[in-house]
Formats: structure tokens, sequence, C-alpha cells
């Protein structure tokens, strides 16, 4: 039971980042394999203010969100203005300058050696110990989540999104802001993430850069192409799908040393699979 | 001393990096896919030829078949993934995605076959070290990178501007609709480029694992910094590309006099950004 509680309250956690990621590689078009670092930001920060106890659980959660909307924003407005590839390589660079920061600045994040001992969360000074109590809190982030993903995507501003996407100098010519609209779903995908670090550092208690790594940013990735781009519900399947396929591998007793080697395989292989058979993934909309 | 030891060794490693965005430019100026995959190619290099000599093959010969090797995957990737998705009219963004994770696959795969850790990979001249004049110490393996890839670089240069070959290829990647027409079948040239560019990116893939070891997710740090060599040399010029990158590699070195060699990232990064900033079409750029 305990097992499917962690499965449950991870898969949640990672339909947040899952929207994130969708709200910059659907909804923007822009590709990007920063979204790890980002999540990674709002763990700390949030791992941080709850162990030197400057700040309870629902401000320090605040504050990592506007942190990773400030810093999404900051990643990709100097891309927005230029060529799509150069967001790659900006992508590319911010991730692996994050892994770098959180591995070796050992004073604000404890290193390689990880940050152990994260308070659990807690609401209005009563701390959620239980693992169904942080079951309902990460199910009523995702259903908040959720709502906001789909409010979006219905409003006039979702809309210019899509038309964005469509064709990019027609939504220009009817006198409508591009820069902005993209700036905007940017900072939401940041907010997103920032959430989801929060939580992810409060449930599991302890942190470390394996996390937010390359690999981890590649999973939500292949999360929002197994899934489907767009549709909320892409957002939903892609998490839940792939956080248990790893169970699944371990039915075929692969040495504990190439677990990761071998999960980091089957991600790749779907990637190049939905790419060239099912870019639209398995609930969504055609990338 | 310390000082000139640094500039001296960033010219030597410069010299490999500014081969893997000679390199990688040849196939984005010419494909225009952002072939994030080529990292893989850049890995695979290395660990064919370490298997190579660890079985008593000659370098020389080790270095010609790991070559071969890294051809036939980038034709591979060419014909099986990249002319694909083009047939099928995929967009950008999708090509990003099949590149990644056809990278994640490489990358994997070697890790699964040899280990997931750093592989000693040593010869005897590569370590023996040779004293210049000035107090400079050079190992046989530096030698042997600086002479083989200012070789490589300027039998490139001379390859593009002289042959036929080198001449339908610029010619391709200078018009692609007239080269259609000409019959100059850019189609094939994809796959022509795509062969020469990965039997060049694997010069630097065997010579710089004799000096820092073999690592299976080693090649994405390198190609980072030679896509903002490609970016920042100014798309579509190979001298520049060349030149950048051994301008940058050479700054991040100075760097260490001032700062400890895990924020180089930053330090490239950085670069990356005031050019994004005030020259985005980088400094040799056509037109």
């Amino acid at each position: 039971m305990d097992y499917l509680y962690s499965y449950l309250i991870l898969a949640e956690i990672y339909v947040l980042l899952g929207l994130s990621t969708n709200l910059l590689v659907g909804v923007v078009g822009i590709f990007s394999v920063s979204q790890a670092a980002v999540f990674g930001v709002g763990a700390y920060i949030v791992g941080d203010c709850l162990l030197s106890g400057t700040l309870s659980f629902l401000p320090a959660l605040a504050l990592a969100a506007v942190a990773c909307v400030l810093l999404n924003v900051l990643i990709s407005l100097p891309s927005l203005r230029v060529s799509g590839d150069y967001f790659v390589v900006t992508s590319f660079g911010i991730q692996l300058l994050a892994t770098a920061t959180f591995t070796n600045w050992t004073w604000g994040t404890g290193g390689a050696n990880g940050m152990p001992g994260v308070p659990p969360p807690d609401l209005f000074g009563a701390s959620i110990e239980s693992t169904r109590g942080i079951l309902a809190l990460t199910t009523m982030a995702m259903t908040l989540g959720c709502l906001a993903f789909w409010l979006i995507l219905r409003a006039p501003f979702g809309r210019k999104l899509r038309a964005i996407r469509e064709d990019e100098l027609a939504v220009a010519a009817a006198g409508k802001g591009v820069l902005g609209a993209k700036v905007s779903a940017a900072a939401m995908a940041g907010a997103f993430a920032g959430v989801a670090g929060g939580l992810y550092a409060t449930y599991l208690s302890f942190i470390d850069p394996s996390s937010f790594d390359l690999d981890a940013s590649i999973l939500l990735l292949t999360m929002v192409v197994v899934g489907g781009a767009r549709t909320l519900w892409g957002s939903i399947l892609g998490p839940f799908l792939l956080l248990a396929l790893p169970q699944a591998l371990t039915l075929l007793a692969i040495p504990t040393t190439y677990a990761a080697t071998s999960r980091q395989l089957l991600y790749g292989g779907l990637l190049i699979a939905f790419a060239l058979f099912r870019p639209q993934g398995l609930l969504g909309e055609r990338l | 001393m310390l000082a000139l030891q640094l500039l001296v060794n960033g010219i030597v490693t410069g010299s490999a990096l500014g081969v893997v965005a000679v390199s990688f430019a040849l196939i984005y100026a010419t494909t225009r896919v952002f072939h994030v995959a080529h990292a893989g190619v850049y890995t695979l290099g290395g660990y064919l030829a370490w298997s190579l000599m660890r079985h008593g093959v000659p370098a020389i010969a080790a270095l010609l078949v790991a070559m071969a090797g890294c051809v036939v995957l980038g034709s591979l990737i060419q014909i099986l993934l990249y002319a694909r998705l083009e047939r099928r009219g995929a967009a950008q963004l999708v090509v990003l995605i099949a590149s990644l994770g056809a990278l994640a696959v490489i990358q994997n795969l070697i890790a699964a076959i040899y280990s997931p850790d750093i592989l000693n990979f040593s010869a005897a001249w590569a370590g023996q070290v040779v004293a210049l004049p000035g107090g400079l110490r050079l190992t046989g393996a530096q030698i042997a990178t600086v002479v083989l890839d200012f070789a490589a670089f300027g039998a490139t240069l001379v390859f593009a501007h002289r042959t036929l070959l080198g001449k339908r290829i610029r010619a391709v990647a200078s018009n692609p609709f007239l080269a259609e027409i000409t019959r100059l079948e850019p189609r094939r040239v994809h796959v022509y480029v795509m062969a020469i560019a990965s039997a060049l990116v694997c010069l630097p893939g065997v010579l710089g694992p004799l000096d820092y070891g073999l690592q299976p997710y080693g090649g994405v740090t390198p190609l980072l910094t030679a896509t903002i060599a490609m970016i920042a040399g100014g798309i579509g010029s190979l001298a520049g590309a060349f030149g950048l990158a051994v301008a940058i590699v050479v700054l991040q070195n100075l760097a260490l006099l001032v700062m400890p060699g895990e924020w180089s990232i930053g330090v490239t990064f950085a670069i990356f950004v005031v050019f994004m900033l005030f020259r985005p079409r980088g400094l040799f750029a056509g037109k």
C-alpha cells in the first residue's frame, strides 16, 4: 500500500513537471532539456528555507515558484529573439551549469552528498507527516495545476498560443504580441516546476544533484512526447506511464548497476520511436 | 609560467574541439539538423579505439577502424532517422527530439556494453612527457592532438574549397532548392556530409580520451562548447568555428588561474550569452 502511495505521489509531482515541460515544448514549441534544472532550483530553495527555518512550507513554496518563474523567463527571453536552434544550446548549457552548481556549491546545496533531513511539509502550523496526508497535498497541487493548464489553453490567451504555433507571422501581423505570450507561457512553466520541486524535496526529505541532471530532463521530455503535446490528458498519462515502466524493467532482472542505464536506453528508444511513428504521442496533438 | 602552460594546453584542447566544431558546422550548414547525437558518435570513436588498442592493434590502425565505425553510425543516423523524418515533413522540434533520443540510445548502449564508469585509456607513447623550451611540458597525446587536429582542419578547408564533392556540398548548403533542380542530389550529399563529419569527429574523439579517460556521457560538454563556437564564429564559416573553439578553450584554461575547474562550463556559457545579446549572427557569418 505504501508502495502504491509513493508511486502516486511521485507521479502526481511529475504531472506538474509534465505540464511545465508541455507548456514549453508543446505549446510554445521550444526544445527544452533544462526543465529538471528549474525543478531542482525549486527543490533546493524549499529545502534550504525549511532546513534553516526561515520560512514555513507555503511561503517557501511561493518563493520557489517566483524564483523559478524568473529563472525560466531569463532562460527563454534571449533565445526567443533568435532562431529556435539556439535554444538547444541555451537549454543544454543551463542544464550542465545547473548540475555543476548543484554538485559544487556545497554551502547552498550540500554538493554531491545531497541535502538530507528536509522537514515534511506543513500547512498553517500543522505538519503533514503521514504518506496519506502528503498524497492529499500532492493530489490537491496536481488538480490545481491541471485546472490552471486547462483554463489557460481554453482562454483567449491559450488560443493565441496555439495560433503562434501555427503561424507566428500571421499573429504578429494581426497586431498581437508574440514575444509577450511566449514569455508568459515560459513563466507559467517555471511556476509549475518550482512548486513540483518543493513538493519533491519535502516528500523525499533528501535531495541530491542526480534527481535534477540531464537524464532527468530527458525523462521529462519523454513524458511529454509519449503522453502527447498540448493536451491535459497527455500530460497526465505520460508521467503515470513512464514512472510505471521502470517497475516493469525490474521484472527483467537487470543487475542494479545497469538499472539507470537500461532505463535511459528505454527513454531514448521511446523518443526515437514516437518521433518517427507517432509525433502526436498517445493522447496529444501533432508536435 | 603557469599562464603560458595553460595557454598552450588551451590551444591543444581547443584544436580538438575546433575539429568537433567544424564537423558539426558542416552538418548543420548542409542538412539544417541540429545533430545532438553527434556527441554519441564522438564518444563511440574513443571506445572503439580503446577496445582495439587493448587487443594489441597499433594506434593508427585502431584510429582508422574507429573512424570507419563512426562513418557507419553517422550515415545510419542520417538514412534511418533524419532522411525519413524529412520525407514525412517532420517539424524541426521532432527532428531534435529524435536526435536526442539517438544520443541517449548510443550513450547508454556504450555504458551497458563497457561500463558506466570512467575508463582509463592510455598508451605508452601518449603518456610520455616532452619538455619544451620555456619550461613547457606536453604529453605525447597532446602533441598528437595538436598536430593531427590542425592537419584535419586544414584538410577539411582544402576539401571544401578545392574538390568537386566539397563544392557540391557547399552548393547544397547555400541553396538546397537550386541544388535539387540542378541534379546535385541533396539527399545523397546529406549522407556524404554525415559520413565525412563523423569520420572527422572521431579524431578528437579518440585523442581527447587519451588525456582525460573515457566516459559514456563525456561527449555532451565538448559538443556544447563546439556548438557555441560554431554560433559565435558564424553559421557557415568553418574557419570561424575552428578559431572560436580555440579561443573559447584558451579562455576556459586561463580562467583556471582565477577559479576552480568545475566552473569552466560557466565560462563557456557566459561567452555564449554575450554573443546572444550582442552579436547573435556570430563573428564571421556569411549572408
